[in-house]
Protein backbone atom coordinates (compact mmCIF):
# COMPACT_ATOMS: atom_id res chain seq x y z
CA UNK A 1 0.00 0.00 0.00
CA UNK A 2 1.21 3.53 -0.76
CA UNK A 3 2.35 6.06 1.83
CA UNK A 4 -1.05 7.68 1.70
CA UNK A 5 -2.51 5.90 4.74
CA UNK A 6 0.79 5.19 6.54
CA UNK A 7 -0.02 7.24 9.65
CA UNK A 8 -3.43 5.66 10.01
CA UNK A 9 -1.97 2.18 9.53
CA UNK A 10 0.56 2.90 12.30
CA UNK A 11 -2.37 3.56 14.63
CA UNK A 12 -2.76 0.28 16.57
CA UNK A 13 -6.57 0.24 16.37
CA UNK A 14 -6.49 0.13 12.56
CA UNK A 15 -3.28 -1.37 11.10
CA UNK A 16 -2.88 -2.87 7.58
CA UNK A 17 -5.87 -5.13 8.09
CA UNK A 18 -8.18 -2.36 9.28
CA UNK A 19 -7.12 -0.10 6.40
CA UNK A 20 -7.85 -2.84 3.90
CA UNK A 21 -11.25 -3.50 5.50
CA UNK A 22 -12.10 0.23 5.45
CA UNK A 23 -11.31 0.33 1.72
CA UNK A 24 -14.04 -2.26 1.10
CA UNK A 25 -16.81 -0.49 3.02
CA UNK A 26 -19.69 1.57 1.72
CA UNK A 27 -21.16 4.45 3.76
CA UNK A 28 -24.49 6.19 3.13
CA UNK A 29 -24.33 9.81 4.29
CA UNK A 30 -27.64 11.62 4.64
CA UNK A 31 -27.17 15.37 4.43
CA UNK A 32 -24.28 17.41 3.01
CA UNK A 33 -24.47 20.50 5.21
CA UNK A 34 -22.11 21.18 8.10
CA UNK A 35 -22.03 17.68 9.63
CA UNK A 36 -22.24 16.12 6.18
CA UNK A 37 -19.33 17.91 4.57
CA UNK A 38 -17.02 17.38 7.54
CA UNK A 39 -17.95 13.69 7.94
CA UNK A 40 -17.56 13.16 4.18
CA UNK A 41 -14.10 14.72 4.08
CA UNK A 42 -12.94 12.70 7.09
CA UNK A 43 -14.14 9.37 5.70
CA UNK A 44 -12.82 10.04 2.20
CA UNK A 45 -9.39 11.11 3.51
CA UNK A 46 -9.35 8.00 5.72
CA UNK A 47 -9.87 5.86 2.60
CA UNK A 48 -13.40 4.48 2.80
CA UNK A 49 -14.20 2.43 -0.32
CA UNK A 50 -17.46 4.02 -1.38
CA UNK A 51 -19.50 6.97 -0.17
CA UNK A 52 -23.07 7.70 -1.24
CA UNK A 53 -24.35 11.19 -0.36
CA UNK A 54 -27.96 12.36 -0.34
CA UNK A 55 -28.82 16.07 -0.08
CA UNK A 56 -31.69 18.26 -1.28
CA UNK A 57 -30.11 21.71 -0.99
CA UNK A 58 -27.68 23.95 -2.88
CA UNK A 59 -24.69 25.96 -1.63
CA UNK A 60 -25.38 29.46 -0.26
CA UNK A 61 -23.06 32.13 1.12
CA UNK A 62 -24.19 31.63 4.73
CA UNK A 63 -22.99 27.99 4.54
CA UNK A 64 -19.32 28.86 4.05
CA UNK A 65 -18.63 29.75 7.71
CA UNK A 66 -18.92 26.08 8.77
CA UNK A 67 -19.57 23.80 5.78
CA UNK A 68 -15.96 23.02 5.11
CA UNK A 69 -16.12 21.41 1.67
CA UNK A 70 -17.62 24.40 -0.15
CA UNK A 71 -16.12 27.44 -1.82
CA UNK A 72 -17.20 30.88 -3.03
CA UNK A 73 -17.22 29.47 -6.55
CA UNK A 74 -19.82 26.86 -5.53
CA UNK A 75 -22.01 29.67 -4.16
CA UNK A 76 -21.60 31.65 -7.36
CA UNK A 77 -22.64 28.62 -9.44
CA UNK A 78 -25.47 27.69 -7.04
CA UNK A 79 -24.25 24.10 -7.15
CA UNK A 80 -26.28 21.49 -5.28
CA UNK A 81 -24.34 20.56 -2.14
CA UNK A 82 -24.13 16.90 -3.17
CA UNK A 83 -22.67 17.80 -6.59
CA UNK A 84 -20.16 20.29 -5.12
CA UNK A 85 -19.18 17.74 -2.46
CA UNK A 86 -18.54 15.06 -5.09
CA UNK A 87 -16.30 17.41 -7.07
CA UNK A 88 -14.17 18.36 -4.05
CA UNK A 89 -14.06 14.86 -2.54
CA UNK A 90 -12.82 13.36 -5.81
CA UNK A 91 -10.00 15.91 -5.87
CA UNK A 92 -9.10 14.96 -2.28
CA UNK A 93 -9.00 11.19 -2.78
CA UNK A 94 -9.59 9.46 -6.09
CA UNK A 95 -9.48 6.04 -4.33
CA UNK A 96 -12.98 6.56 -2.96
CA UNK A 97 -15.96 6.09 -5.23
CA UNK A 98 -18.36 8.97 -4.51
CA UNK A 99 -21.97 8.70 -5.62
CA UNK A 100 -24.46 11.53 -5.03
CA UNK A 101 -28.21 12.01 -5.19
CA UNK A 102 -29.73 15.51 -5.33
CA UNK A 103 -33.03 14.44 -3.81
CA UNK A 104 -35.13 14.83 -0.70
CA UNK A 105 -34.39 12.10 1.84
CA UNK A 106 -37.71 10.29 2.33
CA UNK A 107 -38.63 6.74 3.35
CA UNK A 108 -39.40 6.08 -0.32
CA UNK A 109 -36.26 7.64 -1.81
CA UNK A 110 -33.84 6.14 0.75
CA UNK A 111 -35.16 2.59 0.87
CA UNK A 112 -33.40 1.41 -2.36
CA UNK A 113 -30.07 2.94 -1.22
CA UNK A 114 -29.85 1.25 2.19
CA UNK A 115 -29.48 -2.53 1.63
CA UNK A 116 -26.04 -2.14 -0.03
CA UNK A 117 -24.32 -0.14 2.69
CA UNK A 118 -22.31 -0.99 5.80
CA UNK A 119 -23.12 2.16 7.79
CA UNK A 120 -25.56 5.08 7.71
CA UNK A 121 -24.24 8.47 8.85
CA UNK A 122 -26.72 11.07 10.05
CA UNK A 123 -26.02 14.62 8.91
CA UNK A 124 -29.63 15.72 8.60
CA UNK A 125 -31.18 18.78 10.22
CA UNK A 126 -34.54 17.39 11.36
CA UNK A 127 -36.03 14.57 13.43
CA UNK A 128 -38.52 13.50 10.76
CA UNK A 129 -35.64 12.24 8.59
CA UNK A 130 -33.69 10.84 11.56
CA UNK A 131 -36.65 8.65 12.56
CA UNK A 132 -36.79 7.36 8.97
CA UNK A 133 -33.05 6.51 9.19
CA UNK A 134 -33.70 4.83 12.55
CA UNK A 135 -36.42 2.62 11.00
CA UNK A 136 -34.35 1.80 7.90
CA UNK A 137 -31.36 0.92 10.08
CA UNK A 138 -33.42 -1.63 12.02
CA UNK A 139 -35.30 -3.00 9.03
CA UNK A 140 -32.04 -3.74 7.17
CA UNK A 141 -29.85 -4.40 10.24
CA UNK A 142 -27.33 -1.64 9.45
CA UNK A 143 -25.80 0.56 12.18
CA UNK A 144 -26.30 4.32 12.10
CA UNK A 145 -24.62 7.22 13.90
CA UNK A 146 -26.78 10.08 15.13
CA UNK A 147 -25.28 13.57 15.33
CA UNK A 148 -26.82 17.00 15.92
CA UNK A 149 -25.56 20.42 16.93
CA UNK A 150 -26.64 24.01 17.52
CA UNK A 151 -24.88 27.03 19.02
CA UNK A 152 -21.84 25.68 20.89
CA UNK A 153 -23.71 22.47 21.79
CA UNK A 154 -23.68 19.04 20.19
CA UNK A 155 -24.68 15.43 20.75
CA UNK A 156 -23.97 12.03 19.21
CA UNK A 157 -24.99 8.42 19.69
CA UNK A 158 -24.20 5.19 17.86
CA UNK A 159 -27.14 2.88 17.23
CA UNK A 160 -26.54 -0.82 16.60
CA UNK A 161 -29.71 -2.77 15.71
CA UNK A 162 -30.30 -5.68 18.08
CA UNK A 163 -27.89 -4.28 20.62
CA UNK A 164 -28.42 -0.67 21.70
CA UNK A 165 -31.65 1.19 22.38
CA UNK A 166 -32.75 3.09 19.26
CA UNK A 167 -33.48 6.81 18.77
CA UNK A 168 -37.20 6.15 19.16
CA UNK A 169 -36.52 4.57 22.61
CA UNK A 170 -34.51 7.59 23.74
CA UNK A 171 -36.91 10.30 22.54
CA UNK A 172 -39.88 9.84 24.80
CA UNK A 173 -41.81 12.50 22.92
CA UNK A 174 -40.89 13.15 19.34
CA UNK A 175 -39.80 16.76 18.97
CA UNK A 176 -41.91 18.11 16.12
CA UNK A 177 -40.48 20.05 13.25
CA UNK A 178 -40.60 23.69 14.21
CA UNK A 179 -40.28 23.11 17.93
CA UNK A 180 -36.62 22.39 17.47
CA UNK A 181 -36.03 24.91 14.70
CA UNK A 182 -32.79 26.63 15.49
CA UNK A 183 -32.60 30.36 15.54
CA UNK A 184 -29.61 30.67 17.85
CA UNK A 185 -26.91 30.15 15.22
CA UNK A 186 -23.96 27.81 15.32
CA UNK A 187 -20.17 27.97 15.57
CA UNK A 188 -17.80 25.77 13.57
CA UNK A 189 -16.22 24.04 16.60
CA UNK A 190 -19.62 22.58 17.63
CA UNK A 191 -19.83 21.01 14.16
CA UNK A 192 -16.26 19.70 14.30
CA UNK A 193 -16.68 18.16 17.77
CA UNK A 194 -19.91 16.42 16.78
CA UNK A 195 -18.20 15.13 13.63
CA UNK A 196 -15.17 13.97 15.66
CA UNK A 197 -17.45 11.81 17.82
CA UNK A 198 -19.41 10.53 14.82
CA UNK A 199 -16.43 9.74 12.61
CA UNK A 200 -14.36 8.06 15.35
CA UNK A 201 -17.27 5.67 15.87
CA UNK A 202 -17.60 5.26 12.09
CA UNK A 203 -13.93 4.24 11.82
CA UNK A 204 -14.45 1.62 14.55
CA UNK A 205 -17.45 0.11 12.72
CA UNK A 206 -15.81 0.29 9.28
CA UNK A 207 -12.58 -1.36 10.47
CA UNK A 208 -14.60 -3.98 12.37
CA UNK A 209 -13.57 -2.88 15.84
CA UNK A 210 -17.06 -3.03 17.30
CA UNK A 211 -15.72 -3.91 20.75
CA UNK A 212 -14.24 -0.39 20.90
CA UNK A 213 -17.58 1.39 20.36
CA UNK A 214 -18.37 4.05 22.96
CA UNK A 215 -21.86 2.83 23.97
CA UNK A 216 -22.81 6.13 25.62
CA UNK A 217 -24.79 9.12 24.40
CA UNK A 218 -22.45 12.14 24.44
CA UNK A 219 -23.64 15.68 24.93
CA UNK A 220 -21.33 18.67 25.22
CA UNK A 221 -21.15 22.45 25.18
CA UNK A 222 -17.84 23.88 23.98
CA UNK A 223 -18.62 27.37 25.28
CA UNK A 224 -19.53 26.43 28.86
CA UNK A 225 -17.35 23.32 29.05
CA UNK A 226 -20.27 21.08 30.07
CA UNK A 227 -19.96 17.40 29.15
CA UNK A 228 -22.04 14.28 29.76
CA UNK A 229 -21.39 10.72 28.61
CA UNK A 230 -24.69 9.01 29.33
CA UNK A 231 -25.34 5.29 29.72
CA UNK A 232 -28.38 4.13 27.75
CA UNK A 233 -28.73 0.48 28.84
CA UNK A 234 -31.99 0.92 30.74
CA UNK A 235 -33.66 2.92 27.95
CA UNK A 236 -34.35 0.03 25.55
CA UNK A 237 -38.10 -0.53 25.27
CA UNK A 238 -39.45 -3.97 24.41
CA UNK A 239 -42.60 -2.42 22.92
CA UNK A 240 -40.67 0.07 20.73
CA UNK A 241 -42.21 0.09 17.23
CA UNK A 242 -38.76 0.45 15.65
CA UNK A 243 -36.52 -1.94 17.63
CA UNK A 244 -38.94 -3.86 19.88
CA UNK A 245 -40.28 -7.40 19.58
CA UNK A 246 -43.18 -6.35 17.31
CA UNK A 247 -41.43 -3.74 15.16
CA UNK A 248 -43.63 -2.17 12.49
CA UNK A 249 -41.28 0.65 11.32
CA UNK A 250 -43.92 3.41 11.62
CA UNK A 251 -41.76 6.08 9.99
CA UNK A 252 -41.54 4.13 6.73
CA UNK A 253 -45.31 4.25 6.21
CA UNK A 254 -46.22 6.57 3.31
CA UNK A 255 -48.89 8.42 5.31
CA UNK A 256 -46.20 9.68 7.65
CA UNK A 257 -44.31 11.63 5.01
CA UNK A 258 -45.05 15.29 4.52
CA UNK A 259 -45.15 16.85 1.09
CA UNK A 260 -44.38 20.39 2.14
CA UNK A 261 -41.98 21.45 4.86
CA UNK A 262 -40.66 24.66 6.37
CA UNK A 263 -36.86 24.41 6.43
CA UNK A 264 -35.36 25.00 9.86
CA UNK A 265 -34.27 28.56 10.59
CA UNK A 266 -34.17 29.42 6.91
CA UNK A 267 -37.29 31.45 5.97
CA UNK A 268 -37.70 28.84 3.26
CA UNK A 269 -40.45 26.38 2.39
CA UNK A 270 -39.83 23.24 0.35
CA UNK A 271 -42.70 22.28 -1.95
CA UNK A 272 -42.75 18.83 -3.52
CA UNK A 273 -44.81 17.71 -6.52
CA UNK A 274 -47.29 14.91 -5.70
CA UNK A 275 -45.22 12.52 -7.84
CA UNK A 276 -41.55 12.84 -8.84
CA UNK A 277 -41.04 14.38 -12.28
CA UNK A 278 -38.05 14.89 -14.58
CA UNK A 279 -38.10 18.53 -15.61
CA UNK A 280 -36.55 20.03 -18.70
CA UNK A 281 -34.68 22.75 -16.87
CA UNK A 282 -33.67 24.72 -19.98
CA UNK A 283 -37.26 25.16 -21.06
CA UNK A 284 -38.32 26.04 -17.51
CA UNK A 285 -35.60 28.70 -17.39
CA UNK A 286 -36.83 30.22 -20.65
CA UNK A 287 -40.43 30.24 -19.32
CA UNK A 288 -39.32 32.02 -16.15
CA UNK A 289 -37.35 34.59 -18.18
CA UNK A 290 -40.41 35.27 -20.30
CA UNK A 291 -42.37 35.93 -17.11
CA UNK A 292 -39.87 38.66 -16.16
CA UNK A 293 -37.77 36.67 -13.70
CA UNK A 294 -34.02 36.96 -13.44
CA UNK A 295 -32.87 33.39 -14.10
CA UNK A 296 -29.73 31.47 -13.20
CA UNK A 297 -29.37 27.80 -14.09
CA UNK A 298 -27.00 24.83 -13.93
CA UNK A 299 -27.54 21.17 -14.85
CA UNK A 300 -29.25 20.52 -11.49
CA UNK A 301 -31.55 23.49 -10.85
CA UNK A 302 -33.07 26.75 -12.01
CA UNK A 303 -33.07 29.77 -9.73
CA UNK A 304 -35.54 32.58 -10.48
CA UNK A 305 -35.88 35.95 -8.79
CA UNK A 306 -38.27 38.86 -9.23
CA UNK A 307 -38.50 41.57 -6.57
CA UNK A 308 -38.67 39.86 -3.17
CA UNK A 309 -39.74 36.55 -4.66
CA UNK A 310 -37.02 33.93 -5.01
CA UNK A 311 -37.59 30.31 -5.96
CA UNK A 312 -35.21 27.47 -6.81
CA UNK A 313 -36.58 24.51 -8.77
CA UNK A 314 -34.72 21.18 -8.93
CA UNK A 315 -34.82 18.60 -11.73
CA UNK A 316 -37.14 16.32 -9.71
CA UNK A 317 -39.77 19.07 -9.50
CA UNK A 318 -38.99 20.05 -5.92
CA UNK A 319 -38.81 23.77 -5.22
CA UNK A 320 -37.40 25.89 -2.43
CA UNK A 321 -39.48 29.04 -2.01
CA UNK A 322 -37.32 31.58 -0.17
CA UNK A 323 -38.29 34.54 2.00
CA UNK A 324 -41.34 32.90 3.60
CA UNK A 325 -42.38 30.47 6.34
CA UNK A 326 -45.97 30.44 5.09
CA UNK A 327 -46.76 27.09 3.50
CA UNK A 328 -49.96 28.34 1.80
CA UNK A 329 -48.12 31.28 0.24
CA UNK A 330 -45.25 29.03 -0.88
CA UNK A 331 -47.67 26.58 -2.52
CA UNK A 332 -49.39 29.39 -4.39
CA UNK A 333 -46.05 30.71 -5.69
CA UNK A 334 -45.19 27.17 -6.79
CA UNK A 335 -48.49 26.64 -8.57
CA UNK A 336 -48.37 30.00 -10.29
CA UNK A 337 -44.90 29.32 -11.67
CA UNK A 338 -45.08 25.60 -12.31
CA UNK A 339 -48.65 25.42 -13.56
CA UNK B 1 -29.43 18.49 47.72
CA UNK B 2 -29.51 17.67 44.04
CA UNK B 3 -27.73 19.48 41.24
CA UNK B 4 -29.53 20.09 37.93
CA UNK B 5 -27.49 20.84 34.79
CA UNK B 6 -29.09 22.58 31.80
CA UNK B 7 -27.86 22.05 28.25
CA UNK B 8 -28.33 23.95 24.96
CA UNK B 9 -31.05 26.64 24.94
CA UNK B 10 -32.34 25.62 28.40
CA UNK B 11 -29.23 27.20 29.89
CA UNK B 12 -30.25 30.53 28.36
CA UNK B 13 -33.90 30.21 29.42
CA UNK B 14 -32.94 29.40 33.03
CA UNK B 15 -30.17 32.00 33.01
CA UNK B 16 -27.64 29.58 34.48
CA UNK B 17 -26.00 26.32 33.47
CA UNK B 18 -26.93 24.66 36.77
CA UNK B 19 -29.04 25.03 39.91
CA UNK B 20 -28.93 23.25 43.25
CA UNK B 21 -32.21 22.22 44.84
CA UNK B 22 -33.24 20.89 48.22
CA UNK B 23 -34.98 17.69 47.15
CA UNK B 24 -35.07 13.98 47.82
CA UNK B 25 -37.52 11.08 47.54
CA UNK B 26 -39.38 12.76 44.70
CA UNK B 27 -39.40 11.69 41.06
CA UNK B 28 -38.37 13.33 37.77
CA UNK B 29 -41.95 14.47 37.06
CA UNK B 30 -41.97 16.51 40.29
CA UNK B 31 -38.58 17.99 39.44
CA UNK B 32 -39.75 18.96 35.93
CA UNK B 33 -42.87 20.53 37.38
CA UNK B 34 -40.85 22.51 39.90
CA UNK B 35 -38.47 23.81 37.23
CA UNK B 36 -41.32 24.58 34.79
CA UNK B 37 -43.24 26.53 37.44
CA UNK B 38 -40.25 28.43 38.73
CA UNK B 39 -38.85 29.43 35.33
CA UNK B 40 -42.09 29.41 33.34
CA UNK B 41 -40.95 26.86 30.78
CA UNK B 42 -43.51 24.66 29.07
CA UNK B 43 -41.24 22.65 26.78
CA UNK B 44 -39.75 20.22 29.31
CA UNK B 45 -41.75 17.23 28.07
CA UNK B 46 -39.39 16.67 25.11
CA UNK B 47 -36.25 17.06 27.22
CA UNK B 48 -34.11 13.96 27.81
CA UNK B 49 -33.13 13.47 31.43
CA UNK B 50 -30.01 11.77 32.77
CA UNK B 51 -29.43 11.03 36.44
CA UNK B 52 -25.77 10.50 37.32
CA UNK B 53 -24.95 10.06 33.61
CA UNK B 54 -27.58 7.40 32.93
CA UNK B 55 -30.85 8.10 31.06
CA UNK B 56 -33.79 8.07 33.45
CA UNK B 57 -37.57 8.01 32.93
CA UNK B 58 -40.16 10.23 34.58
CA UNK B 59 -40.78 7.81 37.45
CA UNK B 60 -37.14 7.66 38.57
CA UNK B 61 -36.86 8.65 42.24
CA UNK B 62 -34.18 11.20 43.08
CA UNK B 63 -31.90 10.93 46.08
CA UNK B 64 -29.66 13.34 47.89
CA UNK B 65 -26.43 14.02 45.97
CA UNK B 66 -27.84 13.12 42.52
CA UNK B 67 -26.68 15.09 39.50
CA UNK B 68 -29.48 15.49 36.97
CA UNK B 69 -28.91 16.71 33.39
CA UNK B 70 -31.70 18.19 31.26
CA UNK B 71 -30.76 17.71 27.62
CA UNK B 72 -33.10 19.03 24.93
CA UNK B 73 -32.79 17.11 21.67
CA UNK B 74 -31.50 19.55 19.05
CA UNK B 75 -31.96 19.00 15.36
CA UNK B 76 -29.30 21.08 13.60
CA UNK B 77 -26.76 19.55 11.33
Amino acid sequence: MSERYSRQILFSGIGEKGQHTLGEKHVLLIGAGALGSANAELLVRAGVGKLTIVDRDYVEESNLQRQQLYTEKDVEQKLPKAAAAKKHLEEINSDTEVKVHVIDATAQSLQPLVPDVDLIMDATDNFETRLILNDLSHKYNIPWIFGACVGSFGMSYTIIPGKTPCLNCLLRTIPLQGMTCETSGIIGPAVQMTVAYQSAEALKILTENRGALRETFVSFDLWSGQFQSIKTGRSKKEDCLTCGTAASYPFLQPENSTKTAVLCGRETVQVRPPNPVDLELERLGRDFSAMGYEVKANPYLVSAQKDAERIVVFKDGRALVHGTKDIVHAKSVYQRLMG
Amino acid sequence: MIKVLFFAHLKDVIGSESVTLEMGGENIISLKKRISDQYRIDSLHTVMVAVNEEFADDSTILSDGDIVAFIPPVSGG
